[in-house]
């Protein structure tokens, strides 16, 4: 299998700091990889760089046979790159549809979004998507009026609509309780059968539920990578999440 | 699966809505015949004034940019039709100098029409000259501000300043604008078929403003306001978006401005500074930003309480007026549009269940 991401030897640098360490790292067609890593590992620094909040010092990243080092967001999302933020970003007025019916694949240009139409496929879709992240029910209403985990799977459902090659998912279950954890692991995974996902996570219960290959960084590195069982058994790891007990489930 | 399940949209053009507006048109456009010619003068202006309020609603309520210099392209839309008119004007009705050029470039030493302003002869070119040249003057800003990312108050701030750049030359280069006193006497005031201009063409901003903000586009516009960070990351490209939309407000204000001076026979270096731009702003607040009757309301509202004011209590309506917008601003922060349709909403939700 082809890689669809590739990062070569970046660097980036943060008032002095370096964030990122001439890290290499790679991701194949259809692979649902989580990233671990200590605060301040540059997991979320990774997303910002790939999707092109922020320029890295130096090195490359290709996309799909593609430079994309350097481009602005808008453009990167249009090869297909979508990413989730931490703490849910949403059209915090709109309705749950119009949230979706937004981020609808295509049509991002200015005068094709002027003449264009919501079709009935897109209406069906639509549909579909908020049946998928169980949010049918509240098409209608405006997105403050969502639980917190609501907001973050409809985070999902946006990103689902935009039918993109790769999904950058950052802790996606951040502060949900446990069933809600539960719920949003089995939402990604079934995004992840049709879909490329990267998935930075903290919590190791959802990590045990659905990660398979899984990329620790540390000090902006890549410090150990493989499946899931052994890694848990690299030293390194282990040094790193030292006393924490997070990998032991203790 | 259920299939063809729709989400409540609310008509483009209600019928109520339409009827309403449709008495109101004929009420105004018939008003001439049987009202008092003050109203009458007042009535357009105040059209004038809701169009630009309305060219603000839409970059402001609708797509969250904040600009405090719109007087700059309702100004350009005057000056331009203003100096036409005040042109042709003179040529036929000389000076008591006896000269056939503008009066303000006489006492300024200028004994002939500057060879750039010649073009200004023909009214149609002013006119749509003032119109394109607003609309390339936003298009410029707006390459300039949107595509560096800067918004929210750092365009809040440029926009003051561009306004004040505007009023500031106005006033300096006296001989081709009239300065301080402005472009006044050159023939046309409260002309019936003028005012019926105004109305058409504020009818057909109303309706482009609706269509704008309540087709896919306007949703687009709303999430960039809400969110334009995750616009961003959602492939939009924002800045172009609210490039688009700040020269088609532009041209809005500009055309407004244009039809002021054609109906009002007096302009000033005020219709194109910060204190008027400020007060276009206070109108749409009023009245409620992000709806599109909103703007109108609320130009009709406190333009008209501000005149019955100051004839009734010439002390004190500059407080009340102040009053209300605070009022406004602390208590009904949607406008009063706002609030009643929020009410509204609330009140059919709470029936429906």
């Amino acid at each position: 299998m082809t890689n669809i991401l590739e990062v070569k030897s970046l660097t980036t640098k943060v008032s002095g700091y370096t964030i990122l360490n001439n890290l290499d790292f790679s991701i194949q067609e259809n692979e649902l990889r989580v990233v671990l890593g200590p605060n301040g590992a540059g997991k979320t620094t990774l997303i910002d760089m790939i999707t092109g909040r922020y320029k890295p010092k130096s090195g490359k990243i290709i996309f799909n046979g593609e430079d994309i080092t350097g481009m602005a967001p808008d453009k990167i999302f249009v090869r297909g790159v979508s990413r989730k933020f931490q703490v849910p970003n949403l059209y915090e007025t709109l309705s749950v549809y119009d949230n979706i019916m937004v981020s609808l694949k295509g049509r991002r240009k200015v005068m094709k979004s002027l003449l264009g139409k919501v079709t009935k496929q897109d209406n069906n879709r639509i549909w579909e998507i908020l049946d998928f992240i169980m949010l049918a029910e509240k098409a209608e209403d405006s997105v403050d009026t969502l639980g917190h985990g609501q907001r973050q799977w409809l985070e999902l459902g946006m990103l689902v609509a935009s039918e993109p090659k790769l999904l950058l998912l950052d802790e996606p279950t951040t502060g949900m309780t446990k069933d809600g954890k539960e719920k949003t692991a089995e939402l990604i995974e079934k995004i992840a059968l049709d879909h490329t996902v990267m998935l930075v996570e903290h919590d190791m219960d959802v990590v045990r539920q659905i990660a398979k290959n899984v990329t620790v960084l540390a000090q902006g590195q890549t410090l150990a990578e493989g499946p899931l069982s052994e890694v848990v058994e690299n030293q390194e790891v282990k040094a790193v999440y030292l006393g924490k007990g997070v990998l032991d489930g203790t | 699966m259920v299939q063809n399940r729709q989400v409540y949209k609310a008509p483009m053009f209600p019928l109520w809505a339409v009827i309403a507006a449709v008495g109101i048109v004929l009420a105004i456009a018939t008003y001439p015949f049987y009202g008092a010619a003050y109203v009458t003068s007042l009535l357009g202006k105040f059209l004038c004034f809701s169009i630009f309020a309305l060219s603000i609603d839409l970059i402001w309520g609708f797509t969250g940019i904040l600009s405090l210099g719109q007087g700059v392209y309702f100004g350009i839309g005057a000056y331009f039709t203003a100096l036409s008119l005040k042109i042709n004007y003179a040529a036929v009705n000389p000076t008591r100098y006896g000269g056939t050029i503008p009066d303000f470039m006489e006492w300024n030493g200028l004994t002939e029409l500057p060879g750039f302003m010649v073009p200004l002869q023909n009214l149609p070119f002013a006119i749509i000259a003032g119109l394109f040249f607003a609309t390339l003057l936003a298009f410029i800003f707006g390459v300039i501000t949107f595509k560096r990312h800067i918004y929210g108050v750092y365009c809040a701030v440029i926009t003051l300043a561009e306004s004040l750049i505007l009023q500031e030359a106005i006033i300096e280069y006296q001989a081709y604008t009239g300065g301080f006193n402005g472009i006044t006497d050159y023939g046309t005031h409260a002309q019936i078929n003028v005012l019926w201009l105004i109305l058409v063409v504020t009818i057909i901003f109303f309706i482009i403003g609706r269509i704008l903000t309540h087709s896919r586009i306007g949703t687009i516009l709303k999430s960039i306001r809400d969110n334009d960070t995750r616009a961003e990351f959602m492939g939009y490209n924002v800045a172009n978006y609210r490039i688009f939309v700040f020269c088609v407000s532009s041209f809005m204000a500009a055309t407004a401005g244009a039809m002021y001076a054609a109906w009002n026979g007096i302009i000033s270096f005020l219709d194109a500074g910060p204190v008027f731009s400020i007060e276009g702003v206070i109108w749409t607040a009023v009245g409620g930003r992000g709806t599109i009757i909103g703007p109108f309301i609320g130009a009709f509202l406190v333009k008209g309480s501000e005149y019955f004011l100051s004839g009734k209590l010439a002390w004190t309506w500059q407080l009340i007026m102040g009053a209300l917008f605070i009022f406004v601003v602390l208590v009904m922060r949607d406008g009063i549009v706002g609030t009643i349709g929020k009410w509204w909403s609330a009140r059919k939700k709470r029936i429906s269940n």
